[in-house]
């Protein structure tokens, strides 16, 4: 199993419930995961935990064998080789384009960078957008940059929040079978988050599905 | 309260504490050293409150005690009065109306902050008295003979005049920005239910912008309890000056330290008080779309008044006394412009600037850690920031005067070991007293600056950089920092000025022999030179626009 996620539960600090509950995951390389749940079921807090933006309550998290938490561990977001692509992009916007997708880019020489900016463009399709700044940038435009970003590291595990969600209807299907293409290109094993059933079925491996922080269903796409 | 969690290799932690945000440790032991700097000063003032007291207390509680707490309570209390009556009444007006020459007005008005109290008071002084020009307009122009006790403003009304003509601006502008922001409906609905204006006026602006003004009196009062220049220039008696004097006539810091006591418990009712009169509700901000409210376009007559009331106190609070400190900068100023007074300006510059740093330094770090921690702790190191800003200059010098003055007693042997020549008051003898003095008192301004600034960037960018790979410290110097720099730049323009402008803790606090263009200007006017006043006062009013018009350039910027 390439990553496996046991028994996680956490509670937000002004909350009285558990806002996720006793979750559980496994994953094989390159396997695109949707988690699917109605609006505050607990899909972004979940996709937190993973990064390590929040603490969890239990439950122990590993990818190729590294444990990324368990009741004594605990590996800092940024030690942790997870991307993720925010629900509103969290462009930095004092950069460019390029400036962004550099940011995440250590321990290479500055022409492995350039090189790997270049690629990165070329995926997202974006190749004539490196000097501009994200407000210079359609929403589609935006969120590839953000997926550029997010992959340009190479992570083990690509965490996209509700990747659809800012996108007029029109665009939403271009854009679903472009992130397809993406994923697959790449080989990135990723979890994607949304509340469209369709969104789900026309990309997932596999499909998890929470309610108040409880999972649901679980299983390959067909179910739903 | 610090982190617990123990690094070990591969960056994989230990657990033991309850939030990964206690991973920083080293953001949160700076932020626990300067809120620590920051108490001690005051610990040690608290401690010495109690220590035996002698004659002179005796004295001052019997006699005088009486008299300065009716002074200061009266002061700030007509004061707080006239600020909210003009300050809201223009910020109702300039929201409400149009009238010709509003556009100017509206952010005129801000500009008798830009004049320092104690400059406003002597260059009154050197309007309205005998040789001044109103009464020489008197005899010798219109030849009418005027009692000079009706133009004499040497006295405690005088003081509340100056006070409030020169402070009504921070009522008027926290009321004018709530005004704009919230209340465009309700004020239709009043209109729509046929009140008039005054109605309006005092059934609808006043009572729901109470924490406003309320808001804005508060820091009224804090610079009427600060203040000494005005006062002590007027002979009026107050805390501020029973403690310059117990602490430079008579050298009595257990005196001085006592009245800050009681000075102190009067600061407290007043915060105490306001949060009382402001009630459970906070300024409510509404997230949705901002209507600004119709304006009533006053016509003829009504126009003139609108336009004529708030000249007036446009003029009152700025242009006259600049026009009359111009009139006599071009008396002095082949006198007053010399080397001497170049040193006077890198003085002020220098130690402004130097501790305007130092705060954006301990404003940027505690802000981070505290919106970082959000728990207890982030709460009680950002409300320690806030506690000079309340507590008057004079108080606040006693307390780091015991403060320091015990520290250099500590290092003597040091100071010895390293020259055995040294004297025992190494630290409180040098300008390292004041500057960190004005570092404490003004922490407060330029911290809500810097923290308003994290408040509207918000957390997704810093998690966005740490999941790509960077420490909490990376994160901030390439994405908090270069993100929150306008409120940085807004932050040092705010705090250099009331720096440069600050009067008595330069006086109790400053070297030998060093001067600032505050103190001498304050010198000048107090040895009968308020000509050769004017051109360190004019000095400093100007560095104050300066920093207004960036202030506003960058609000404009930022859409405010
Ligand atoms: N910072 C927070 N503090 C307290 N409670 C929170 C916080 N963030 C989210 N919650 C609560 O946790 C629950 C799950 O929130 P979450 O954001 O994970 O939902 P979601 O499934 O992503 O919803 P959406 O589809 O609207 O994005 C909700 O009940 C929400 O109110
Ligand atoms: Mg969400």
């Amino acid at each position: 199993m390439f990553a496996e996620i046991r028994g996680l539960s956490f509670r937000y600090k002004n909350s009285s419930v558990d806002n996720v509950k006793d979750f559980n995951l496994e994953m094989n390389q390159g396997e695109v995961t949707c988690i699917l749940g109605e609006s505050g079921s607990g899909k972004s807090t979940v996709l937190r935990l993973l990064a390590g933006l929040e603490f969890p309550l239990n439950g122990q998290m590993q990818i190729n064998g590294k444990i990324l938490f368990n009741e004594d561990k605990f590996v800092l977001p940024e030690k942790r080789g997870i991307g993720m692509v925010f629900q509103d992009y969290a462009l930095f916007p004092h950069m460019t384009v390029e400036e962004n997708i550099r940011f995440g880019l250590t321990n290479l020489s500055k022409q492995e960078k350039t090189e790997r900016i270049r690629e990165m463009l070329e995926l997202v399709h974006l190749e004539d957008y490196a000097k501009r700044y994200p407000y210079e940038l359609s929403g589609g435009q935006q969120q590839r940059v953000a997926i550029a970003r997010a992959v340009a590291p190479k992570p083990s595990i690509l965490l996209l929040d509700e990747p659809f969600s800012n996108l007029d209807a029109h665009l939403r299907q271009s854009i679903r079978e472009e992130l397809n293409g993406i994923l697959k290109d790449t080989g990135m094993t990723s979890i994607f988050v949304t509340h469209d059933r369709e969104d789900a079925k026309s990309i997932a491996d596999q499909v998890v599905i929470l309610d108040k922080g409880e999972t649901i269903g679980k299983g390959k796409a067909i179910i739903i | 309260m610090v982190s617990y969690i123990v690094k070990i290799k591969g960056g994989v932690n230990l657990r033991s504490g309850s939030s990964i945000k206690r991973s920083f440790n080293l953001w949160g032991m700076l932020s626990a050293f300067f809120a620590a700097l920051i108490i001690l000063p005051n610990v040690d003032l608290f401690g010495n409150l109690f220590v035996q007291p002698n004659e002179n207390w005796y004295h001052i509680k019997t006699y005088l005690l009486k008299d300065y707490i009716t002074n200061t309570l009266v002061i700030i209390g007509f004061t707080g009065v006239f600020t909210v009556l003009v300050g809201s009444g223009l910020a109702w007006l300039i929201s409400a109306y149009d009238f010709p020459g509003r556009k100017i007005i509206n952010w005129a008005l801000i500009l008798p902050l830009t004049i320092p109290t104690y400059i406003g008071a002597y260059t009154y002084n050197g309007i309205l008295n005998y040789t001044g020009v109103v009464q020489r307009l008197l005899r010798n122009v219109l030849e009418v003979q005027v009692s000079p006790k009706w133009l004499d403003i040497m006295n405690i009304q005088g003081a509340i005049f100056i006070f409030a003509v020169f402070l009504f601006p921070y009522v008027y502008t926290v009321t004018r920005a709530f005004l704009s922001n919230q209340s465009a409906s309700l004020i239709e609905n009043a209109r729509l239910l046929g009140k008039n204006s005054l109605e309006i006026f005092c059934q609808v602006v006043l009572p729901i912008s109470r924490g406003a003004i309320l808001g804005g009196m508060t820091l009224v009062i804090f610079e009427v309890l600060n203040d000494y220049g005005v006062v002590s220039y007027f002979g009026v008696q107050t805390f501020s000056t029973a403690i310059f004097k117990a602490w430079f006539s008579m050298g009595d810091i257990d005196t001085a330290v006592k009245l800050s006591g009681v000075l102190m418990t009067i600061v407290i009712s007043v915060l105490l008080l306001e949060r009382g009169l402001r009630g459970r509700k906070k300024y409510s901000y509404t997230t949705s779309k901002v209507r600004p409210i119709v304006r009533t376009r006053l016509r003829g007559l009504k126009g003139f008044w609108a336009f004529f009331v708030s000249f007036m106190f446009l003029s009152l609070g700025f242009i006259i006394p600049v026009l009359q400190l111009l009139v006599w900068s071009t008396l002095t100023y082949k006198k007053v412009l010399n080397i001497a007074f170049l040193k006077l300006l890198g003085n002020s510059v220098v130690v402004a600037l130097v501790a305007a740093l130092i705060i954006l330094g301990v404003a940027v770090i505690i802000a981070n850690f505290s919106r970082l921690q959000e728990n207890w702790v982030g709460k009680l190191f950002s409300k320690v920031t806030l506690l000079g800003y309340s507590i008057p200059g004079a108080v606040i010098s006693m307390g780091v005067i015991l403060f320091f003055v015990d520290f250099d007693r500590k290092l003597e042997w040091f100071y010895k070991a390293l020259n055995p020549n040294s004297i025992t008051l190494v630290l409180s003898s040098s300008v390292v007293m004041l500057i960190f003095a004005y570092s404490v008192r003004f922490l407060a301004v330029g911290y809500q600056s810097i923290e308003a600034g994290f408040e509207k960037v918000g957390k997704k960018f810093f998690e966005a950089s740490r999941i790509l790979g960077n420490g909490v410290t990376k994160t901030f110097f390439r994405v908090d920092l270069p993100m929150i720099k306008p409120a940085v730049i807004s932050a040092f323009a705010l705090t250099f000025v009331d720096i440069v402008k600050e009067l008595p803790l330069t006086l109790i606090l400053r070297p030998y022999n060093f001067n600032t263009l505050a103190t001498k200007t304050y010198e000048y006017a107090t040895d009968e030179m308020i000509h050769e006043a004017a051109i360190p006062a004019l000095l400093i009013i100007l560095v104050s626009i300066a920093s207004v018009y960036l202030l506003n350039k960058l609000g404009e910027k930022e859409g405010i």
